[in-house]
């Protein structure tokens, strides 16, 4: 059952804090012509299906696939919407494998779109909701409405990262500084990706430090943008690939095994988790995407990684979760330069999701640019040949996970 | 479980938007300024849009920004129309003493039709293909608004 | 295609205000569907589910129901359409061969959020939304009239749909009770308050509470699982235009394009006669007419001439159909889980007679702009 699946092509719009000279559909309609653009010997009328999904709260539109049909090429054609808040991207991407995987009869090549215009909305409301309708059990307890809005600066995206962020320095010793070198690499890395939005060529620790802090460890030097934006991938069979581009990327495994516990519950039943750097779900995606693609040894298979960490202490704790470096040691691989452009595995050479934050896109951006690196096509190419990539995502309260694993070369078990 | 309904607290969330139309709808409402109608046309199929549009949705072609606009009459034909008796806002729905007559109005010389008010005129004078011209605002702001609605012509 | 089974589902009841919350709903319907198919949390690889962030007032929301859900360290993902759809992208895991056991499950409170006013945020918000004009319900009523002045159709037969599925949903002991309606007449239906004219109240699907969960199996662990598995054939999903406007409301395009979709690889040649029964998602009475039409069970605009009670030439919808309640995400899901029962002869008071292939569809966005429909065939 099934088939292998690979990706053809990768696009993106430019990304911005503002991207005022488009409406929401036009700025979706920018990452797919960059998208086919590479991929010139076929046209959107080729596309046999769709995958969209970005993080509706965003910008005040429900389900908006269906007001941006037309200009996705997606009139009269199937068309699946997928959404899952900050992985949406990396969910998507998954979607777009799964619509090819699935054999369906007349569905083999499929654009999977993220996208959002972070810009038309207020991102905090639109992250604060995730937790609005269970945090209002709080009001019985004679929390006013006001009180609780405090708390939304420790909790939220910025505070679950703080919590991640001591969490994992308790543990790993590293200090702040070690957090802005992260920082100072990604936004470098973002100042040589012609789509990114911070572009900071000349940024240095000391700089990034001198910044206020919104919530101990984290300066405001160090927090991800709000990015208006969209990233559009393009799958498809493994015969139909080859015909579009020199070199396909097989999807060899995909996961997306989510931990998420009830903070606090309609009952306050209160499961929360202690440590939220331990990311048990991270973990599991990896192995699940791991065994599929037949990957053993990470560190030595993987030849380029594209994680998800919008603050530079996640990057840190994703690249050991993942098992691409031993615990404890991902600030050393900082220092001494292993992740590096030219380094042994470069990590988020795009500048990740420190520098581009558009929500809805940014998990996808991750495995479109892993991809991109094995063509030889993404923007800040490293000099190495990659062979095998991973792109993942990070959102939810606290662990949901996506993980895509790929190679120039099928390694799935199709049975 | 209780039957007890205790509130603790009641307020609101306020969460504001505010939206870029993009450069095609801009031009549509930089005409209602001035009272007048402008759409594009599609160079493959040659629909015309009102509002404007980036792609056209048949073809898959783009509309360069540049080219293909059309100047537009305020008249137009009736195509379908309802009478709703629920008013309807990002807050509640609720029942109208007045109903109103909601009309899908082609513009004369587009292929696509949009939705506006049908003014001084009972439900039984509304026939589908009558005649209609729009009702500016005394001062438009250049948003979608500023079609009062339309009325027989 | 390779045949993928189903193998257990549950549905809740459907309350017009239930009296108990979110996450013990969606533990009601999955744990249920797990008991009643005899497995164990510990079975299930990967669940889909279908919830709307501005229906549930949250953002991700289904973060806080992973574990309710049966989600917990299983590979999960959302779709936020239609309960139907759902249903397609387990489906696609399933075929994909990385999974043995989906759990989807499906729906939303109604009770909890203003839904017309919920609606109006699907809308452009660069054009229609801030006269709002175009809503739900003038919605339906631009469908309803378009409908009838294109073929001559009127407002009786179609409220005789309504008046169909409300009789059918009084015998469906799941279905919501304010729309179990045994002595309703067609003159009832037509002195009903009015939506957006020509649509009438008691024409309407009404938004509800409620929750449904199914699980899927690959053939070879449906076989094991069940000895009355319900197999999925094909499918078919489209998605129209946009703009009202741009749209021919009298017939339903992308059900047209969704069904040749579907019928094509379950190598269905002639639907009126190959298939038994039929439960479509109807978000008005008028709508039955257009997707029956679209399914090219009839020609166009006779639809009104083709029996559909339960003991009719083509029964449709005898569960009710939405009219039979409207939980929002949920309703696409609930009629393929009624359409399983009908196969398996498990639709106690309104089971049509010898069923062994059915349809089922969902829907989402104004007038069914996304269609998706499946064929189900029972048999080993």
């Amino acid at each position: 059952m099934g088939r292998q699946v690979c990706i053809a092509s990768a696009g993106f719009s430019e990304h911005a804090s503002k991207r005022s000279d488009v409406s929401m559909p036009e700025l979706v309609s920018e990452a797919i012509e960059d998208c086919l653009k590479k991929v010139p010997s076929m046209s959107i009328n080729d596309i046999d299906a769709f995958v969209n999904g970005n993080m509706p709260a965003f910008e005040g539109v429900n389900i908006p696939e269906l007001w941006m049909t037309d200009w996705m090429g997606a009139r009269n054609k199937p068309l699946m919407r997928i959404t899952t808040g900050g992985t949406t991207g990396g969910s998507v991407a998954i979607g777009g494998y799964y619509t090819v995987a699935a054999e369906l009869p007349g569905i083999d090549t499929i654009l999977a779109i993220g996208f959002e215009q972070q810009s038309q909305g207020d991102t905090s409301t639109g992250l604060a909701s995730v937790a609005y309708g269970e945090i209002s059990v709080l009001n019985s307890l004679g929390i006013t409405y006001d009180q609780l809005t405090q708390l939304l600066s420790a909790g939220a995206a910025i505070g679950v990262a703080s919590y991640q962020a001591t969490n994992y320095m308790r543990r790993s010793k590293i200090t702040e500084e070690d957090l802005a070198r992260v920082v100072v690499q990604n936004r470098h890395n973002a100042a040589k990706t012609w789509w990114a939005h911070l572009k900071m060529p000349d940024l240095t620790i000391a700089d990034v430090l001198e910044t206020p802090y919104i919530s101990y460890p984290l300066r405001y030097g160090m927090v991800c943008p709000a990015s208006d934006g969209a990233c559009a991938m393009l799958f498809t069979t493994e015969q139909k690939a080859k015909d579009l581009c020199d070199i396909p990327v097989y999807v060899n495994g995909v996961g997306s095994v989510a931990n998420e516990t009830g903070v606090l519950g309609y009952n306050g039943s209160g499961a929360g988790q202690l440590d939220t750097s331990e990311q048990l779900g991270a973990m599991k995606s990896a192995e699940l995407a791991f065994g599929q693609a037949g990957i053993s040894f990470p560190r030595k298979e993987i030849d380029y990684a594209e994680v998800y960490s919008p603050f530079p202490n996640q990057e840190l704790m994703w690249i050991e979760r993942l098992g691409l470096f031993e615990e404890n040691t991902a600030s050393e691989m900082y220092e001494t330069g292993v992740t590096a452009l030219n380094g042994e595995l470069p990590i988020n050479c795009s500048g990740g999701v420190n520098s581009t934050n558009a929500i809805g896109a940014s998990a996808m951006e991750r495995p479109a640019v892993a991809a991109l690196q094995i063509m030889g096509k993404a923007s800040n190419q490293v000099p190495k040949t990659v062979h095998t990539a991973i792109g993942h995502g990070w959102g939810g309260v606290i662990n949901l996970i996506t993980m895509m694993v790929m190679s120039d070369k099928p390694t799935r078990k199709i049975n | 479980m209780t039957e007890k309904i205790v509130v603790a607290n009641k307020g609101l969330i306020k969460a504001d938007f505010a939206f870029w139309v993009g450069r095609y709808m801009d031009k549509l409402f930089d005409a209602f300024e001035n009272k007048k109608i402008v759409g594009n046309k599609c160079p493959k199929c040659g629909d015309v849009f009102v509002p404007p549009r980036k792609i056209c949705g048949k073809c898959n072609v783009t509309i360069p920004f540049d080219q293909n606009w059309v100047n537009l009459p305020n008249t137009g034909i009736l195509k379908n129309y309802t009478i709703t008796y629920y008013k309807i806002n990002d807050r509640t729905s609720r029942k109208v003493k007045k109903p109103q007559i909601i009309g899908m109005v082609q513009i004369d010389g587009s292929n696509t039709s949009i939705i506006y008010r049908l003014l001084d005129m009972e439900p039984e004078e509304v026939k589908v293909g009558m005649k209609l011209k729009i009702i500016w605002e005394e001062k438009p702001k250049g948003d979608p608004s500023d079609i009062k609605g339309f009325v027989k012509f | 295609m390779q045949k993928v089974g189903i193998v257990g589902y549950y549905q809740v009841k459907l309350y017009s205000d239930a009296n108990y919350g979110r996450y013990e709903m969606i533990f009601e319907a999955v744990r249920g569907a797990l008991d009643k198919a005899g497995l164990k949390k510990k079975d299930i690889t990967t669940v889909i589910s279908c919830t709307n962030d501005y229906y549930d007032g949250r953002t991700i929301s289904n973060a806080f129901a992973v574990e309710s859900g049966g989600a917990y360290l299983a590979d999960e993902s959302k779709v936020e359409m239609d309960g139907a759809h759902a249903l397609l992208y387990g489906m696609m895991r399933i075929l994909s061969g990385n999974h043995k056991l989906a759990v989807i499950w499906a729906g939303s409170m109604a009770s909890c959020f203003p839904y017309h006013s919920t609606r109006l945020f699907e809308t452009d918000p660069t054009w229609e939304r801030p006269t709002a004009y175009v809503n739900d319900i003038s919605a339906l009523g631009f469908q309803m009239r378009a409908y009838m002045e294109k073929y001559g159709v009127n407002a009786e037969e179609i409220a005789e749909i309504a008046v169909k599925n409300r009789k059918n949903a009084s015998k469906n002991p799941l279905a919501l009770k304010e729309a179990q309606n045994p002595n309703l007449t067609v003159e009832d239906v037509l002195n009903s308050e009015i939506y957006a004219d020509p649509v009438r109240e008691l024409m309407v699907a009404q938004p509800c509470d409620g929750i449904a969960a199914l699980l899927l199996a690959p053939e070879k662990q449906a076989l094991k699982i069940t000895d009355k598995p319900v197999w999925i054939t094909g499918v078919g999903y489209n998605q129209e235009a946009y703009y009202l406007g741009d749209r021919n409301l009298a017939e339903s395009k992308s059900m047209e394009l969704a069904s040749k979709m579907a019928y094509k690889t379950a190598e269905i040649k002639d639907p009126l006669k190959e298939i038994d029964v039929a439960e479509i998602f109807e978000s008005a009475a008028h709508e039955e007419l257009i997707l029956k039409e679209a399914l090219g069970l009839t020609d166009k605009g006779k639809g009104p001439s083709l029996n559909s009670e339960i003991n009719g030439e083509f029964p449709i919808n005898p569960s009710g159909g939405a009219i039979g309640g409207n939980p929002p995400c949920g309703t696409g899901l609930i009629r393929i889980i009624e359409a399983t029962k009908q196969i398996r002869g498990e639709a106690n008071g309104y089971q049509v007679k010898d069923v062994n292939k059915a349809i089922a569809s969902g829907q989402i966005g104004m007038c069914a702009q996304n269609n998706i429909i499946y064929i189900l065939e029972g048999g080993n």
